[in-house]
């Protein structure tokens, strides 16, 4: 089924993922979180000991659906290609970029939108950075930015990462071994068989219709093309409507129980280093997943970059706190980013400058 | 509308290259437009060049002179 050759079709498979993402939110995952790639890369890192924040520990079957959905529909659809070789510990680097950027701000650019359309103001100001974020990557393209070509691999180098994530389902269903949090955002969650499904579908219409949220923008300030954004509108679309009749939709900057903050400066930033660093690493962190499943080495070396990334994002005290109420005296407690959070931004985007203007094209390359 | 129509899309190996060959083909006046490469041909989400089937000569030139390396030429309707 070719899902790219008409924008009906494109509006369709958005829309197909919203439907994913709200039945998700419905059935228990966080509120206004519903699936975000770089919290629920969090969440699992957490599970596995890669950080101890105790809150946000749970393996998420999303994550590992969303890979193993674009394998087996790559592997059906003979779209499974096995590459490696495009610079990968650069990659790994804008991973780590990716969690960092995103857990400053609270979220991926997926969460971004799903908080926009539950009227999170925060999201609406974190979009400014994130388009200027891609803005400046579409620009380090213009000046012949290149990480280098990836070439064919084995055909199992490609699956590793599908394989490895099969095993850490199998480990968090058949024994305890996995952290699992009692309390916070990472102790709600929807049915593990929804999750898992869930996941598969979304990962299987990310994969046919090239859903990505840098890349969606990316096309439009380069070639005025609105293929990809579409999915987004009509991913945004579903989430808003989900969103009114449940009764989410709230128009304001400090909303507690919404895990976001209003340091507005920070969420640009953050958002700015994310979309920097997409356009850099050639896709959001979705799209990595989802790339890391058809078969790419390099995009699966970027998701253990977030996957690191997200953990120190933790263990070193980067991650903003969210806006909450004080349970005893009901007073409303603004969340922040720490200063050990703010620095890592500032070093995450001096970073993409070194990495988007040092790295060059080189003929025939 | 846009006239869906026969075209040649050329193919790269990187973005980069995709972006070097709009530099090339506009500093000889080649005619053609950068593309997302279309989902027929790929999976992936790089950039294509498209031009009309009668300037493939004139872009195996262009490719040549600077050392742009095509991953693949096709003829396709779009």
């Amino acid at each position: 089924m070719n899902l790219s050759d008409s924008k009906k079709k494109l509006a369709l498979a958005g829309a197909v993922c919203g439907i994913v993402a709200a039945a998700l939110a419905y059935f228990g995952n966080p509120a206004n979180m519903a699936f975000c790639i770089a919290c629920f890369i969090r969440d699992t890192a957490g599970a596995l000991g890669l950080h101890s924040t105790e809150t946000v520990q749970y393996v998420r079957p999303e994550i590992i659906g969303l890979v193993l959905g674009a394998f087996l529909i790559s592997a059906v659809t003979k779209e499974y290609r096995s590459t490696a070789g495009s610079s990968p510990m650069t990659r790994f680097v804008l991973g780590m970029i990716l969690a960092i950027g995103s857990l400053v701000f609270l979220g991926c650019p997926l969460r971004m939108i799903i908080r926009m359309s539950a009227g999170d103001l925060n999201a609406w100001v974190a979009l400014i950075g994130f388009v200027l974020g891609v803005g400046t990557g579409v620009f380090a393209l213009k000046k012949g930015f290149s990480l280098g070509r990836a070439h064919l691999a084995g055909r199992m180098s490609g699956a590793v990462l599908s394989v490895l994530l099969l095993g850490v389902l199998i480990l968090s269903l058949a024994t305890t071994l996995l952290k699992a949090s009692q309390s916070g955002p990472g102790s709600m969650h929807a049915p593990v068989l929804l999750s898992l499904a869930g996941g598969l579908v979304f990962g299987a219409f990310a994969q046919k219709s090239r859903m990505c949220f840098a890349g969606s923008i990316r096309d439009v300030i380069l070639m005025r093309n609105f293929d990809l954004l579409t999915i987004i509108g009509s991913f945004f679309v579903v989430m808003l409507v989900y969103n009114i009749a449940s009764g989410n939709f709230v128009p304001a900057f400090d909303t507690p129980g919404v895990i976001a903050h209003s340091e507005h400066l920070w969420n640009i930033l953050g958002m700015y280093a994310v979309g920097f660093a997409a356009v850099l690493a050639g896709g959001c962190p979705l799209r990595q997943l989802i790339l890391a499943g058809q078969g790419s080495s390099d995009s699966a070396v970027t998701v253990f970059g977030m996957l690191l990334g997200a953990a120190l994002a933790h263990n070193l005290g980067l991650a903003a706190s969210a806006t909450a109420v004080n349970a005893e005296t009901q007073e409303i407690v603004s969340g922040s980013v720490p200063l050990n959070g703010k620095i890592a931004v500032i070093i995450c985007i001096a970073v993409c400058f070194i990495i988007g203007f040092g790295n060059k094209r080189t003929e025939g390359k | 509308m846009r006239k869906k129509e026969l075209k040649l899309i050329v193919t790269f190996h990187t973005t980069a290259d995709a972006m070097a060959m709009e530099k090339a083909c506009r500093s000889k006046d080649v005619p053609g437009r950068l593309i997302p490469v279309p989902r027929e041909i790929s999976a992936g989400c790089g950039l294509a060049w498209c031009a009309l089937p009668d300037q493939r000569e004139s872009l195996l030139s262009v490719m040549a002179e600077n050392g742009i390396e095509q991953e693949d030429l096709h003829e396709i309707i779009f």
